[in-house]
């Protein structure tokens, strides 16, 4: 252990405390697994509408429960014990299983309110003619099974508010109810849906309120063996998919550093350089997370699990240092190597800058975190390693052997250049005539399982909650104004509904009619005296004897002074329907405005809703627009790979220029970049003929190929062009050896990314993998390493210490 | 009140039990009747009176129009229960509202021969012969019993005559067909 001091021993101390600040920051720095990374930082109207769905809307609430198995009864005494479980807990706004005893108190509340809610009360219902008729509608329902419910209420009720008010809200698409409960028309199971607390974007609360679904239903499976339980929704995803991100990243993490510490150990043969050589690699690592959590404020999962790619590039540089500067000790690899070294850097850190700049959040980060973690990499390299192993690496490992067989193939390879080129121009002939591969979609980049998807899809048909496909989405500054809104956009709708255009349409006006409204209700409940003598008028040869009609008369006068209903007394009297109005209308806060949505139903048998005619009949209506959930998706996808498009343009191009700009020599520069081309177009044509369907995570994956595959194209230039000069720097074994274990690094790394269970990651890996190894492979090929005499020099024996 | 109450007697060639009954039935394919209802409710003094056209149509079409005293529309098609009443309607899943699958499978079910639906809703019995029957049926399910007690469907034939029904708090409703086309199959 040499005793080191001076300016070497400050370097050492000033990394230690950047390390030790890293640590501590990365420590403290928030990670989150969840959609922010998909969410655009500049969202349009539409795209506003969709994220605050997203993040604390109704629709992202909502937990569908199937109980699978078992007799029927069996299903049905579970469904009525698990809703109450579920009611109790308190984590839950609402839980419906098609129980009508748990809508007991929404149903009086409703009866209590009924002139001023229900939609038939106006100045023509209380004249003569009008009670007439509202008692006539009534009466036609007694001896029936539809008026059992009234009969009980006839006195209170003669003209029938009740029935208006049920009809109003009746959903067109509802479950199927057998003994009392909901069950699915197609299969063995009950069926439950309930409204968590917790906002969609609360994952930890999200994931509380299933952990409690799942142990009330165990202790109610205790006692019914055979029933299953099934869970989907929004939030069921989002909780999987983080669990999921978690796990590869700590997967790849984990198997990334095993496979280095392997090859390390293979390459040098010596624990100590193994320990320097993970110096940059830790160094890189912490300084791309401490720099992304200072950027972004929180560090996506998707940005560790691509990092993990980092290891396998941040050892590199050690690799590089390690093995060459055994030649000459480390003054001679700074003033030789270290250049190369650094232009591969540069052209590395052109390829990721571009992705910095992207919109997309996700990729923001992937940039963040990879120029950060290369830069402290590499300034590792150069100052902190040559401190603490002057001559390079002690341990020859394998490499001497890896030495001869790096040498035969280098000597072979250049004989290879014709068939490869050729091969290059037949793939890119391919590309040429194949069908365009770039059909990814924003779908394909979630992380969830086609299983769960298919368990949602049932589900949702089971339970009439279809996919919101075309909303109408209104903002207002206040409830009163957005429930206006509303109003006036269903009178629009309606003319729609009646030309067969819409089936029908949801507003929380159904439920809550603005305060408007229901004033103008209250205006047209008629004086005591004037009721009256109305009501004798109409019940006479009518069925109903009027002398039993004193409590009707009581109760309009009643409402007469009653203050409009408001969503807080909904709150708080009428729990259940305070969430079925939320579920249309979120409310708003400090800068947001309140937000109507209100979902339309396409006429049977019909694709989906014509948006022509909507946007006709909504015009010019304030702050109101029609949102197509599937268009809006889709056309965030486009921008998104439209933008990263450009930005691949622009990171070629800066790797291009880098490269032109140091080479200064146009025929340099063309051999340096044929092999790059060569891997790209090779890489592309390999994976449309495998028929995969791509996404940006490719075109960000073949932008890598570019970055990563200049390192080794660039060394090789440096070798011939050094060789052909004739100056003393003979290409030895040893350097060709480091190139390689650098490029199966790399390889590996990025070949561990392509395994794992996250589109989005495996999309990066199954670019990069193989380009990187094509890059070393045509870099060989392509520029021949071999100096004028032909020949590779054996590795010399280090350096003694001086 | 039309059925006989003496059970089918032995001595007849073949037996008539409800398949010779719902086979008999499903041989009308479609047709179209008037009707005149007659409910009595205890609430009210008077007894209600309703007339209309009723219309079905194998497998599961059934359409009941009333004309007087006001005009309203009942109509199944499948699952799907459009219930309309002036210029008012709604629409929705038939299987979701238990109360109206009781009337409508009882009437429906057996003007359409269907014998599963029957047998899943209700419990049956069956009382006459060929040419003059009775069908009692009683809603399988508990918490329907509680509203309607029972169902009987009498007719001739392969034609309904007649739907009385018994709810459980003591209204009745009487409703008699007269049938004006009948569309069989060869």
């Amino acid at each position: 252990m040499r005793v080191v001091c001076g300016v070497r021993a400050r370097v050492l101390w000033v990394w230690l405390a950047l390390m030790a600040l890293a640590v501590w920051g990365g420590v403290r720095a928030t990670y989150v697994a969840d959609l922010s990374a998909f969410l655009p930082a500049a969202p349009t109207g539409e795209q506003r509408v969709l994220m605050a769905q997203l993040q604390n809307g109704a629709t992202a609430r909502v937990l569908m429960i199937g109980l699978r198995g078992g007799e029927p009864a069996q299903r049905t005494d579970a469904s009525l014990q698990l809703a109450e479980a579920l009611r109790g807990s308190g984590l839950f706004e609402a839980v419906h299983n098609g129980d009508h005893a748990a809508d007991a108190a929404t149903g009086a509340f409703l009866f209590r309110h009924r002139y001023l809610l229900s939609p038939a009360v106006s100045a023509e219902r209380f004249t003569v003619d009008g009670l007439r008729e509202g008692i006539a509608d009534t009466v036609s329902l007694l001896g029936t099974p539809a008026g059992v419910p009234l009969k009980p209420l006839l006195w209170r009720d003669p003209t029938g508010e009740t029935v208006r008010m049920a009809e109003a809200m009746l959903p067109a698409n509802a479950p199927r109810s057998d003994g009392g409960v909901w069950v699915s028309r197609e299969q063995p199971r009950a069926l439950l849906l309930a409204t968590v607390r917790s906002d969609g974007g609360d994952l930890d609360g999200q994931a509380q309120a299933q952990a409690l679904v799942r142990t009330r239903f165990a202790a109610l499976a205790a006692m019914a063996p055979g029933l299953t339980l099934e869970l989907s929704g929004p939030g069921v995803f989002g909780v999987a998919s983080r669990a999921r991100i978690q796990g590869e990243v700590e997967r790849l993490a984990t198997a990334g550093t095993v496979a280095m510490v392997a090859l390390l150990l293979v390459a040098f043969g010596s624990p100590r350089a193994l320990g320097i050589a993970l110096l940059p690699v830790a160094s890189g690592v912490l300084a791309g997370i401490v720099a992304v959590d200072l950027g972004f404020g929180q560090v996506h999962g998707m940005t560790l699990g691509f990092g993990t790619t980092l290891i396998g590039e941040a050892v590199d540089y050690a690799i590089y240092y390690l093995v060459q500067a055994r030649a000459g000790g480390h003054a001679q690899w700074q003033r030789t190597r270290w250049p190369t070294v650094r232009l591969g850097l540069w052209t590395s850190l052109a390829g990721f800058a571009a992705l910095a700049c992207s919109g997309f959040a996700g990729l923001a980060q992937l940039g963040v975190f990879s120029v950060s973690g290369l830069v402290a990499a590499a300034l590792t390299t150069r100052f902190v390693l040559p401190v603490l192993a002057p001559q390079g690496s002690p341990g020859q490992g394998l490499r001497v052997a890896l030495g001869r067989v790096t040498a035969r193939l280098c000597a072979e390879l250049p004989r290879w250049r014709r068939p490869l080129l050729s091969l290059t121009l037949v793939a890119a002939g391919l590309l040429v005539v194949l069908p365009s591969p770039w059909r990814g979609t924003l779908a394909a980049l979630s992380p969830v399982s086609a299983d769960a998807l298919a368990l949602d899809a049932s589900l949702r048909a089971d339970l009439g909650a279809s996919e919101a496909g075309t909303l109408v989405a209104i903002e207002a500054p206040d409830e009163a104004t957005a429930l206006q809104r509303a109003e006036q956009a269903g009178a629009r709708l309606d003319t729609l509904v009646e030309h067969g255009a819409l089936l029908g349409y949801d507003s929380p006006a159904r439920l809550l009619p603005s305060p408007a409204t229901q004033l103008a209700r209250r205006a047209a409940l008629p004086e005591p005296g004037v009721l009256r003598e109305r009501l004798a008028q109409a019940a006479q040869g009518g069925l109903l004897p009027v002398a039993r009609l004193g409590p009707f008369l009581d109760e309009v006068q009643a409402q007469r002074l009653r203050a409009p209903v408001t969503l807080a007394e909904l709150q708080t009297a009428a729990p259940a329907l305070a969430s079925a109005v939320q579920a249309q209308l979120t409310p708003g806060g400090a800068g947001r405005p309140w937000t109507v949505l209100m979902h339309l139903q396409a006429p049977a048998g019909a694709a989906g809703v014509d948006a022509a005619p909507l946007w006709a009949a909504l015009r010019d209506l304030p702050d109101t627009r029609v949102v197509q959930i599937g268009a809006e998706l889709d056309a965030l996808y486009a921008h998104y790979l439209r933008q990263a498009r450009w930005q691949a343009a622009l990171g070629a191009l800066a790797v291009v220029a880098l490269l032109a700009w140091h080479l200064r020599s146009a025929r340099r520069l063309g051999r340096v970049l044929l092999p790059l081309g060569a891997s790209v177009v090779l890489v592309l044509a390999g994976l449309t003929l495998s028929g995969q369907v791509l996404g940006i995570l490719h075109l960000v994956g073949l932008l890598l190929v570019a970055a990563v595959g200049s390192n080794y194209a660039l060394f090789f230039d440096h070798l011939q062009t050094q060789a052909g000069e004739g100056t003393g720097d003979v290409p030895d074994a040893d350097t060709l050896a480091s190139l390689l274990m650098a490029s199966v690094t790399t390889v590996v790394s990025f070949g561990l990314l392509a395994t794992a269970s996250v589109p989005a990651l495996a999309a990066v890996g199954q670019a990069v993998a193989p380009g990187a190894l094509l890059a070393l492979v045509l870099s060989a090929a392509f520029i021949s390493a071999q100096g004028r005499h032909g020949r590779i020099d054996r590795p010399q024996a280090p350096v003694r210490a001086r | 009140m039309l059925g006989l109450t003496l059970p089918v007697s032995a001595s007849r060639a073949a037996a008539f039990d409800l398949d010779a009954l719902m086979a008999q039935l499903a041989q009308v394919k479609s047709g179209e009747a008037t009707f005149t209802e007659k409910r009595t409710v205890f609430q009210l003094d008077q007894t209600l009176e309703s007339s209309g056209r009723l219309t079905f149509a194998a497998p599961d079409s059934f359409i009941r129009e009333t004309l007087k005293p006001r005009r309203e529309r009942l109509a199944v098609v499948g699952n799907q229960l459009t219930m309309s009443q002036g210029s008012r309607s709604r629409s929705t899943t038939l299987d979701s509202v238990p109360e109206a699958v009781v009337i409508v499978e009882a009437i429906r079910g057996t003007l359409t021969g269907n014998r599963e639906t029957l047998e899943r809703h209700f419990t049956t019995q069956l009382l006459g012969a060929a040419e003059r029957w009775s069908l009692d049926l009683v809603p399988r399910d508990a918490r329907l019993r509680g509203q309607v007690a029972q169902v009987r469907v009498s007719g001739r034939q392969g034609q309904l005559r007649e739907v009385q029904i018994t709810m459980t708090d003591g209204d009745r409703s009487v409703m008699q067909i007269e049938p004006v086309t009948a569309e069989r199959s060869p």
